[in-house]
């Protein structure tokens, strides 16, 4: 419930927010989701995030479109090159290519060496035929994004962000990584979601035994270090799993333990709502306790639901990130930003081969992104505040 | 308040139990146990350990006895002080913590400040202009910690510090020192190898500070007696300073009871890849090991922390605010 | 105009001169980079020599100065009866060193200890392979006599000799051994294959006070290699187990129930907070963790391995001396700091914080160590293997899945599998183009192997051929995407590959690279990585199929089989756990193997009880054998992927350009490091 008398407190509004905010009419007028977009408006960094997080997933779904090369295509004469740089001008007319590039290994040094060759252009063309993917799943095609001529193959020609040490590119890598990290911690998110609210609600709703109950079994599993409850759990799951079950087990793991964090919000919140006039007088009409809860008490923090569950993405992220570091998560031949940090996790890479650790800054991107966003829907979605 | 803190300790206590008995399950929760991975140890080393020699170590070892025998047997020499041999190591597991335990304390304490150090000012300025671009700047590297591979970004500043600064790799003392007796210049070296590890351990939990601190001092801006303060023509920073910041450090005095052994927890992976001699590292290879009594004292330990940590903040919270004592009662 | 031409001709013969150059330098650097195969680190096999003719030992001897200072402060005899009269006298490989200094290294925790046995136990083996890891010299022995016709083996002791305490070190150690130790079924359930012939195990007793006699009932002409090799008769480091083949009576006596009353011994065992005498009495025993244990080694243990500095001393009555007489080793201590992790091990030693390294330094590292030579002030050297870094193993016995354990058990299936591996690809990925691609079979020079021509022996890359022969074996129909159905009607044919991670070879990245690799053949490869004890479990449970390992060790075919055949149960991967029990009982447990591995088991055997020439054929005949069937793949040999890359300090002596990489030469302790000095 807005207060605008706090809104408009002429003490409290500086200059630029007065003339911001909607004229008045509308605003006594205005749906709760509509308050919320206004104040989520303001705050700038969430809405440059919500579009960020957005960019992220058209990439999730166009994922094949955007590749041009095989991820898992190995070839040692192509271990470890670095990014190829992207020639927009040949001349004076604009005609993107590469420069083709041969290496060997330097005997003295043992790095490989890549030298590349000016004359030999390729030329990198827009919507070109590449190898072909299942487009959703369904629809067979063979266009991406970039690629090149028909008489070559863009697995072996181009090479934007470099490649690993088995020869693969990069690129193609990532943009497949990004595909899983972002859709596997969604399940996750889900089940801490629905634990989070049934449990919380329970405890905040009835109070008594139960919540000490449930609230006991929270601080136990807070008390823990998450790390040896990972380990053993994983540890325990039957080996002959494809990688992608276990990954899905394991996210199920994490969110065993995550949905504290949201049974905690939501339990504050239905002990604050229980006394609240409304939520009386719904009783004293005689409505279900059913109906008491999803139709008067849930709306009401239903914003802050979301807030928290926005946040509990970047930590799926980052702890998906850490499994895959100890060895617990997703492991090769899959491929996710964890899997693909975990591989430049060495000393050579960080002095020789650095462009593979390139993978960390989508996840800084992500992380932050949904960082901000939920702060926003946070912020917006408190009506006590500005 | 007697009663409530006398409650309040009877549920740790029982949470310490369930706790306990979660380590004791999580660390048999993988197939084979420590005799098995020993064995798989020395094999990937060309040694040989036939059937009878692993019957043999596993009677030895008491491991084939049933879990709740080899349970009661723990729990029972823990009250006593005895936390039982870590197999791995040869020595009673107090002996192998306990030199790491009190670094790690210090690491973690270390990282703490340089948590609050980051956060406060950066909350309080983010709290006071709020969406102004500076909020954005200031909350943008706030948020960094958090985002950053903590595990990479350790190498990368292992790396760095090797080829810019000749820096020791890892650990917490320089070679010649690490077995020195006490001595100022011990204790010196110790400090120069701090800033790395609380650096990327401070970091992370800077965000979450940052929002506490920031609705904390939200909540307190709004209320009357700060408007009264204004109107009254006190300095803006003397307004914001001496009381709200104050009232909104109140629930901060509470965290630091949890903070502390959630910063150790979160210390485990950077640890390993720096080096560090702590107990981080030690749980890691003890769960790979299956060295029972070692993993599960540790995790009991770290449990106990935060337990203990958990009860002092709310006794501190209902100390600090009457608020809180009056709901209670 | 005329200013013009004297310019172009200068021009002109400015360009030829750069085009010549130009090309000159391409020629070159072509010729260096086609040169790929032998690279300017791996150096000539050089190493120190032991003196056996006693005419040229030394007279007089001389000792560190620390020593000196406690013999004229009378607490030590001095340094000629410390040694006594039979000194190990060893040649250092360049001159004769200085005495003083550190040897800092790191280690990865309680469970290296193969880094201390390896760098700094002596070795203290009673005989020894000679640097070029071929024949079998006097080490703690003085000598290895034959009688009876191969029954029975008579050891001279080295007279005066003393364990670190300075009590005498006489055949009543290895009577003491033999009956107290490797007899009681507690201390030693299993007795050991290394003490028996043809299943029938031999017997040590006393001839005389520096003379032991082995007997065996029938002739055992192997036991000179068993008593050079890392087996269980070899040596002081190996005590940890109950074996080593000798022990110090004295003082183990007090931690025996034989010697000691039952009471005094729990009283004991209680007091140290042990469970039980035995774990006392092997942890007493432990080279590496007592401090106490008099040992016969050049170091002995100060502060034990199980704490964050493993520290190693040099011993006062060690019977090591070089031909000048100086008493060896020439360094005073070494220290090895544990690193908690493998990057950070390897950085450390990228920055010179050691001074010799070789365990588990990284050959995907060796860019950045030769970088930072200079700035590390150290030189890296590469030790390639004679052995096969990396080979796949089929289960034999695999039947949880009947067809599966059908194919592994056709040969042509094998050898396809083996044919569709691109080595070179691997060889270049992972091994950096320092090893060398190829099959099982150990490097040409060594005296085992049958014949150049079995290195390529179905382990080129013939993608055509391979697929002729699986369509041939009955693989022949495909799925839509071109992987190969099952015989049996069920669907696509699936075969999974068991890894470990964390190894000094990269199993499961290169399990990868050979998923894609096979695609091109029709076989769905899945890769599973596993945990250490998980992979223990599996093989031991029959439910491995295929293995990646290495073969480190097989170079020394009789003293290493393990990845040779179906030798032991608990591996890490394994070939038929079954036929390991038909080996080990001689047919009365397990399943019986196909005739041509029966051969091969029964060659192997056989060779124990034969003279050398003889049983270097069988050797031949034995690799002819496992080269022919490919039970195991051979993917990727001798290269320096274990212990291969070696970082040393530029200030150290005695160095090698190049040292005989084998655990069973304990290397780098085939080179004595007890010679190792610092220069300056």
């Amino acid at each position: 419930m807005a207060r605008p008398e706090a809104a408009l407190d002429p003490a409290r509004v500086p200059e630029s927010e007065a003339t911001a905010v909607v004229g008045d009419q509308r605003l006594f007028v205005a749906s709760q989701w509509q308050l919320m977009w206004w104040r989520f408006r303001k705050h700038k960094l969430a809405v440059a995030s919500a579009i960020v997080i957005l960019g992220f997933y058209a990439v999730v779904v166009g994922a094949d479109f955007l590749a041009y090369a095989d991820p898992d295509l190995s070839e040692a004469q192509r271990s470890l090159m670095p990014p190829q740089r992207l020639y927009w001008f040949d001349g004076w007319r604009f005609a993107p290519h590469v420069h083709a590039v041969k290496g060997a290994r330097d005997p003295q040094t043992f790095k490989r060496v890549y030298r590349t060759d000016p004359g030999e252009k390729v030329p990198v063309r827009l919507f070109a035929k590449g190898f072909e993917y299942h487009f959703f799943g369904l629809i067979p095609m063979n266009r991406h994004l970039i690629g090149v001529d028909a008489d070559r193959d863009a697995s072996k020609t181009i090479f934007l962000l470099g490649t690993d040490v088995q020869g693969r590119d990069l690129w193609s890598r990532l943009v497949y990584g990004t595909r899983i990290s972002l859709t596997i911690g969604l399940v996750g998110v889900a089940m801490s979601l629905v634990l989070g609210v049934l449990l919380g609600g329970i405890s905040g709703f009835y109070g008594g035994i139960l919540d000490t109950l449930i609230q006991r079994v929270i601080e136990i599993l807070r008390s823990i270090p998450t790390i040896p409850l990972w380990m053993g759990l994983a540890a325990a799951l039957p080996r002959d799993w494809t990688i992608l079950q276990i990954y899905f087990a394991i996210t199920i793991i994490i969110s065993l333990l995550g949905w504290t964090e949201l049974a905690r919000v939501v339990r504050g919140r239905f002990l604050a709502l229980r006394e609240e006039d409304f939520v009386v007088s719904a009783r004293l009409v005689g409505c279900s306790q059913m109906r008491t809860i999803f139709v008067h008490m849930v709306p009401s923090f239903m914003s802050h639901i979301i807030a928290a569950t926005t946040l509990a993405l970047p930590a799926m992220i980052v702890s998906e990130t850490a499994l895959s570091f100890l060895g617990l998560g997703l492991r090769p031949p899959a491929i996710s930003w964890g899997v693909l940090l975990q591989q430049a996790q060495n000393v050579q890479t960080v002095a020789i081969s650095p462009w593979l650790m390139l993978p960390a800054v989508p996840v800084i991107v992500a992380v932050m992104a949904f960082n901000f966003l939920g702060d926003g829907l946070r912020d917006a979605a408190d009506p006590y505040g500005r | 308040m007697l009663a409530y803190i006398g409650r309040r300790a009877l549920l740790a206590v029982f949470t310490v139990w369930a706790i306990s008995v979660l380590a004791f399950a999580i660390i048999q929760l993988p197939p084979g146990d420590y005799v098995t991975s020993y064995i798989a140890q020395m094999a990937s080393t060309g040694s040989v350990v036939s059937e009878e020699e692993a019957e043999t170590l596993r009677i030895q070892y008491g491991l084939g006895q049933p879990m709740y025998v080899q349970y009661l047997k723990w729990t029972g020499q823990v009250v006593q002080g005895n936390f039982g041999m870590s197999m791995e190591w040869r020595r009673p597991v107090g002996e192998v913590i306990g030199e790491r335990l009190w670094l790690t304390v210090v690491v973690s304490v270390a990282a703490l400040i340089l948590t609050w150090g980051l956060a406060l000012p950066i909350g309080i300025y983010s709290a006071v202009r709020q969406y102004s671009v500076g909020d954005y700047v200031a909350t943008f590297i706030g948020f960094i910690g958090l985002a950053v591979p903590n595990f990479l970004l350790a190498l990368v500043l292992l790396y760095l510090g090797f080829v810019f600064f000749n820096a020791n790799i890892g650990g917490l003392f320089s070679p010649e020192l690490q077995d020195a007796p006490w001595s100022a210049a011990r204790v010196w070296d110790l400090m120069k190898h701090l800033p790395i590890p609380a650096l990327i351990l401070g970091l992370a939990g800077t965000a979450q500070q940052i929002r506490i601190m920031r609705a904390n001092l939200l909540d307190e801006l709004r209320k009357p007696y700060v408007v009264t303060a204004r109107s009254k023509g006190l300095a803006e920073a003397r307004v914001i300073l001496k009381y709200p910041v104050r009232v909104a450090l109140n629930p901060f005095a509470s965290t630091i009871g949890y903070t502390l052994p959630y910063i150790v927890s979160g210390s485990i992976i950077v640890s390993l890849v720096l080096g560090l001699p702590t107990v981080g590292p030690l749980l890691l290879k003890a769960l790979i090991a299956q060295d029972m009594f070692l993993a599960g004292t540790i995790v009991l330990l770290l449990g106990l922390m935060t337990v203990i940590g958990t009860l002092i903040s709310d006794i501190l919270l209902v100390w600090i605010d009457p608020r809180i004592r009056l709901e209670e009662t | 105009m005329s200013q013009r031409r004297p310019r172009t001709r200068t021009l002109r013969s400015a360009l030829t001169l750069i085009l010549a150059g130009a090309l000159l330098s391409a020629v070159a650097a072509a010729g260096a980079l086609a040169q790929g195969g032998k690279s300017s680190l791996i150096g000539k096999l050089e190493g120190p020599e032991v003196v056996t003719d006693s005419g040229k030992w030394p007279k007089a001897f001389k000792e560190a100065p620390q020593l000196a200072e406690l013999v004229k402060a009378g607490k030590l005899p001095p340094v000629a009866e410390r040694i006594g009269q039979d000194p190990l006298v060893i040649k250092p490989l360049k001159e004769v060193g200085k005495y003083g200094g550190v040897w800092r290294a790191g280690f990865t925790g309680p469970a290296d200890f193969w880094n201390g046995f390896r760098c700094c136990s002596g070795p203290d083996h009673l005989m020894f392979w000679d640097y070029t890891g071929d024949k079998v010299m006097p080490n703690l022995a003085k000598g290895l006599e034959m009688q009876d016709g191969g029954r029975t083996w008579l050891l001279s002791l080295r007279r005066g000799m003393k364990w670190s305490d300075g009590k005498p070190f006489t055949a009543d150690d290895f009577v003491f051994w033999f009956e107290d130790i490797y007899r009681n079924k507690d201390l030693v359930p299993t007795p050991s294959a290394a003490m028996a012939i043809n299943g029938k195990q031999g017997t040590i007793e006393k001839a005389d006070t520096y003379t032991v006699r082995y007997k065996f009932p029938e002739p055992y002409f192997m036991l000179p290699d068993v008593l050079a090799g890392s087996t269980d008769l070899a040596g002081q480091w190996n005590g940890y187990k109950g074996m080593g083949g000798f022990a110090p009576a004295h003082y183990l006596k007090q931690f025996h129930p034989k010697y000691v009353s039952a009471a005094d011994l729990d009283k004991r065992v209680k007091d140290l907070k042990f469970d039980s005498w035995v774990r006392l009495f092997l942890n007493r025993n432990d080279w590496a963790i007592n401090p106490d244990l008099p040992v016969l080694s050049p170091w002995k243990t100060a502060t034990p391995i199980n704490t964050a500095t493993w520290t190693l001393e040099r011993n006062p009555y060690s019977v090591f001396v070089d031909t000048a007489g100086n008493q060896l080793p020439y360094l005073d201590r070494v220290v090895l700091t544990l690193a908690e992790n493998l990057e950070v091990l390897n950085l450390r030693a990228i920055a010179g914080e050691y001074d010799y390294a070789s365990r588990h330094v990284d050959l995907g590292k060796l860019p950045v160590f030769l970088e930072n030579q200079q700035k590390g002030n150290y030189k890296v050297y590469l030790d390639p293997g004679d052995y096969c870094d990396l080979i796949i193993k089929f289960n034999l016995n695999y039947d949880a899945d009947p067809e599966i354990g059908k194919w592994f058990n056709t040969a042509d299936f094998r050898r396809a599998l083996s044919l569709g591996i691109d080595r070179d690809q691997i060889n270049e990925t992972f091994w950096l183009g320092t090893g060398t691609p190829g099959s099982v079979v150990p490097v040409d020079s060594n005296k085992y192997n049958p014949g150049p021509q079995y290195r390529k022996l179905w382990s080129t890359l013939d993608l055509k051929k391979a697929n002729e022969m699986l369509d041939k074996i009955g693989l022949a129909k495909k799925d839509a995407e071109g992987y190969r159905l099952r015989a049996d009607g069920k669907g696509r044919l699936r075969i999974e590959i068991m890894t470990l991670g964390g190894q000094f070879v990269q199993y499961t990245q290169i399990s990868e690279m050979i998923r894609e690799q096979w695609k091109k053949i029709g076989i769905d490869l899945k890769v599973q990585e596993v945990e250490r004890s998980l992979a223990l479990q599996r093989t031991a449970n029959n439910e491995q199929q295929l293995a990646a390992w290495n073969n480190d060790g097989s170079e020394h075919l009789f003293t290493f089989p393990l990845h040779v055949f179906p030798y032991e149960l608990a591996a890490v991967a394994s070939s038929g756990p079954h036929y390991v029990r038909w080996f080990h009982s001689a047919g009365a447990q397990g399943k019986e193997p196909e005739p041509r591995m029966k051969e091969l088991m029964e060659k192997w055997k056989k060779a124990f009880g034969v003279p050398e020439k003889e049983r270097i054929q069988l050797g031949k005949e034995v690799w002819r054998i496992a080269a022919e069937e490919v039970y195991i793949i051979g993917v990727v040999g001798q290269g320096p992927a274990a212990m291969g890359v070696r970082v040393v300090k530029n200030g150290m002596g005695n160095i090698p350009a190049r040292m005989y990489n084998s655990p069973d030469g304990k290397t780098p302790g085939i080179s004595r490091p007890a010679t190792f000095f610092w220069k300056n």
